[in-house]
């Protein structure tokens, strides 16, 4: 499954990494790596697990420091922002963490309203209402909005953690393994939620994943992370035309079945 | 060795830096006033059925299992003055932060930690909240409020437990008994008890919120942040206890 | 704010609030006993030794609490001052010429200081006063105290043997009463005799009481007899009579009280009683003329009965009375 054209403009890179390095002890995850994210496009970096993909991401959000390089997001340099700034700067950033990451002591209207509530505090109740309802709507889960984390499935769970992040409108989308640990047909579903988040709020990805049926239905261009380094980039097609064994290992791991 | 020690100072420096930010975070704005409301009722208010149980039959308790050896000297009139010496002085305090350490450090620290491996805290932090100030600042300063809160209802209750085991056997009337309970203690027993509840509280959200904060990742992680503000906080209020019995001594 | 929020607000101040009461409760209940929240105003005493008494002790007047020790301080080489704060209100009742002692609220007790005494002109405590310490009753002085007691008794009882000696040889008077069983005989024989003249005066009063009676209610032989004028006459000797009778007898008790006042003259202290055997002599005859008199009297009682006059009411009240026992007889049978 092929995924439709978006618009793409390749002069215009909203997040560019620069000889970026970091290690945690003796386990380098990233050594001097550059990367750009144009804007409009959906970057899935493609790894093994434990290769620093999150890394990859808590360092652009800020969450982490990197040990050397420089890492700009939207033509501001995340490396010395201050705090108050870089809180600003987040909210142009939206996440989906792997396990979701919904606060479980809220409902999910809380949830989706916890955002809005914290960050734009001059908003009616009506006016969160709405919103709330909206982007509940955009995924599809109108029905759960009174019921508690913990009663929702894991492919619920995702899509309501995507739909709290849209709540802000981000320009830049992070989705951390948005396919892990779901079934197949919740896979696909989240693909074309992330696809179809991609055309309307018109967002700029990076969508990590070792899942190759997701990295090919969402992709626009595919870079793989291997040793700490990105080896490869370029379409999924060309991604894989290679006799790189740790490229081919990966590939044949995937589609075994 | 080396690597333990290591690992001791750098907990240290960690538990240093812990607290250095939870005053400067204190003091700065924005303030979660609402959080920490909700935190108050979260700690004070769902602890109050089972510290007040507690209290109750401390006091009742002790009452009945001192009477016995005062009997032996025909002193059972004292009793009212050795409870209320041992209830304000010592118990009160001391019963209400052990029981809070208990309740209070398994839910914060479990809470926490739980948070911290789904990444709940990084989704705060992302989403433009700041986590410490939201979650540890909010939980230390509702122990801070709560447990003192809680060790007056303790004296209070403790007192009453007393009073009822004592009028099971004598007939003593309730207002002689509050006489005699207020004739023993001064008002340096009842700040002394609140400074006690003070440093109690802020030890109890301190260690929880740090054990929970800092936990490590996965599941093992938060049995084992539970665990340790649990065993963790009841230790440090035992310390406390005797280094504050020393400075009273002292002061007096 | 959401509704939940609200409610949980409310909760938690309503926990603080009560929590919070709690411990003001506590102070203002301390407060009130240590009475810091009362006027006060400090006097002070001293004394040569404390004998452990502490700041923040008691301080009674007449077993209430007053004030409390404030401060504790040597003042010189003899005396250690201590410094108390009273309450104003009880002020007014404790007088400047008061005094202070050591005592304890209990057996094993905390020291406190007890104020006592103080003379009701005096006039009232003011701020600063100094009030006079006594010694505290403590066991030595009680044992003191003891000893010149027993000291006291030893001599008593010496007298007292000096005197039962005399008693048993049969000096004085009281020796003579106690060893002369002829005065005694005579002594009791005129007793029996004023007993004797006692009862029949008794009995004529309490018929007099009844006559009188009759008289007042307007019917029977008697009112009839006293509405006529020659009866009334006769009744009237009788009675002046009567009155002659009581006033011999009121003679004979004017005598014994002289005679009694003798014995009680402090004149004769009771030595001179001892000694003086004439005086025995002279109780003797006076107990003789008390025998005659009371006779006297007897028979003027016996005359008063057998007057014309007043058998007849005599004999209707014998009647009466048999009357009165038939019908109980009866009752009681029935």
């Amino acid at each position: 499954m092929e995924k439709a054209k978006t618009h793409i403009d390749y002069q215009d890179a909203v997040i560019t990494l620069r000889g970026v390095s970091k290690s945690f002890g003796e386990n380098h995850v990233l050594k001097n790596v550059d990367l750009d994210l144009y804007r409009g496009e959906n970057l899935v970096v493609l790894g093994r697990s434990g290769t620093g993909k999150s890394v990859l991401i808590k360092l652009i959000a800020g969450l982490l420091k990197p040990d050397n390089g420089t890492i700009d997001v939207l033509g501001i340099s995340v490396n010395d922002l201050r705090d108050h700034d870089l809180m600003k700067l987040r909210l142009k950033i939206g996440f989906s963490f792997q396990n979701s990451a919904l606060y479980d002591s809220m409902t999910v209207r809380e949830n989706l309203e916890f955002p809005l509530i914290r960050n734009k505090r001059n908003l009616t109740r009506t006016e969160i209402n709405k919103e709330v309802e909206d982007v509940l709507e955009g995924v599809g889960l109108s029905q759960a909005i009174n019921q508690m984390p913990s009663e929702l499935s894991g492919g619920q769970r995702k899509r309501i953690g995507i739909a709290r992040t849209l709540i802000l409108r981000p320009d830049i989308m992070m989705y951390d393994e948005p396919t892990a640990g779901l079934d197949p047909i919740t896979c696909l579903d989240i693909n074309s939620l992330i696809n179809e988040v991609q055309l309307r709020y018109k967002t700029s990805s990076i969508i990590i994943t070792h899942d190759l049926a997701c990295a090919r239905s969402v992709g626009d261009r595919i870079v793989m992370l291997l040793d700490g380094k990105f080896e490869r980039q370029g379409s999924f097609k060309e991604i894989f035309e290679t006799n790189d064994a740790r490229v081919k290992a990966f590939y044949d791991y995937n589609f075994i079945v | 060795m080396l690597n333990k020690l290591r690992s001791f100072f750098t907990e240290f420096a960690n538990i240093h830096r812990f607290l250095l930010r939870f005053w400067r975070e204190l003091v700065t704005p924005p303030y979660e006033f609402k959080e920490i409301i909700r935190q108050c009722f979260e700690i004070g208010w769902k602890s109050l059925p089972l510290i007040s149980v507690t209290g109750f039959i401390v006091g009742f308790v002790f009452t009945k299992q001192s009477r016995p050896s005062l009997e032996e000297f025909g002193a059972t009139s004292w009793l009212p003055s050795l409870i209320s010496i041992a209830i304000v002085r010592a118990l009160a305090p001391l019963v209400t932060a052990l029981i809070a350490s208990g309740k209070i450090g398994s839910q914060v620290g479990a809470e926490l930690s739980s948070m911290n491996v789904t990444e709940q805290i990084d989704a705060m932090e992302v989403s433009g909240t700041n986590p410490f100030k939201f979650l540890i600042v909010s939980r230390i300063i509702a122990t801070t409020i709560s447990i003192p809160i809680l060790t007056f209802y303790v004296a209070g209750i403790g007192l009453l437990g007393g009073y009822l085991s004592l009028a099971s056997k004598d007939d003593l009337s309730f207002l002689s008994f509050f006489t005699q309970v207020f004739e023993t203690i001064g008002y340096q027993d009842l700040w002394a008890m609140v400074f006690r509840a003070v440093v109690f509280g802020f030890t109890i959200g301190a260690v929880s919120c740090y054990c929970g904060y800092y936990s490590s990742k996965g599941t093992e992680g938060v049995g084992k942040a539970a665990n340790a503000a649990v065993v963790a906080s009841m230790f440090l209020v035992f310390i406390e206890e005797i280094i504050i019995v020393q400075i009273l001594a002292i002061i007096n | 704010m959401s509704k939940a929020e609200n409610k949980r607000a409310v909760i938690v101040g309503l926990f603080v609030f009560i929590g919070l009461a709690i411990l003001i409760a506590g102070i203002f209940i301390l407060g009130s006993q240590q009475k810091k929240f009362t006027k006060t105003f400090e006097i002070t005493t001293s004394f040569p030794d404390v004998a452990g008494l502490k700041v923040g002790s008691n301080v009674w007047f007449s077993g209430v609490k007053v004030g409390i020790i404030k401060n504790i301080h040597f003042k010189n080489l003899q005396d250690v001052e201590v410094v108390m704060t009273i309450e104003e209100k009880s002020a007014e009742y404790i007088r400047k010429d008061a005094i202070t002692k050591l005592g304890s609220d209990g057996l094993i007790g905390n020291k406190i200081i007890v104020i006592s005494g103080g003379s009701q002109n005096a006039p009232s405590i003011e701020a600063n006063d100094f009030l006079r310490s006594a010694k505290a009753a403590d066991m030595e002085a009680m044992m003191e105290t003891l000893q010149l007691n027993n000291q006291n008794l030893a001599k008593i009882t010496t007298d007292f043997v000096e005197i039962s000696r005399g008693l048993v040889e049969g000096r004085g008077v009281v020796g003579s009463l106690l060893t002369d069983t002829a005065l005694v005989s005579s002594l009791q024989q005129s007793l029996r005799s004023i007993s004797q003249v006692m009862a029949s005066a008794n009995t004529a009063t309490s018929n007099l009481v009844l006559l009188t009676d009759k008289l007042n209610s307007k019917k029977g032989l008697v009112h009839d007899l006293a509405t006529d004028t020659a009866v009334f006459a006769s009744l009237r000797s009788s009675a002046a009579q009567l009155q002659g009778v009581s006033q011999t007898a009121n003679a004979l008790m004017t005598n014994l009280n002289a005679a009694s006042n003798k014995l009680n003259n402090k004149d004769n202290a009771i030595g001179t009683l001892i000694n003086d055997p004439t005086v025995g002599n002279e109780l003797r005859e006076v107990v003789r003329n008390l025998n005659t008199s009371t006779a006297k009297l007897d028979q003027n009682m016996e005359a008063l009965q057998s007057n014309f006059l007043l058998r007849g009411f005599f004999k209707k009240k014998e009647k009466e009375t048999k009357k009165a026992n038939q019908q109980a007889l009866k009752d009681s049978i029935q």
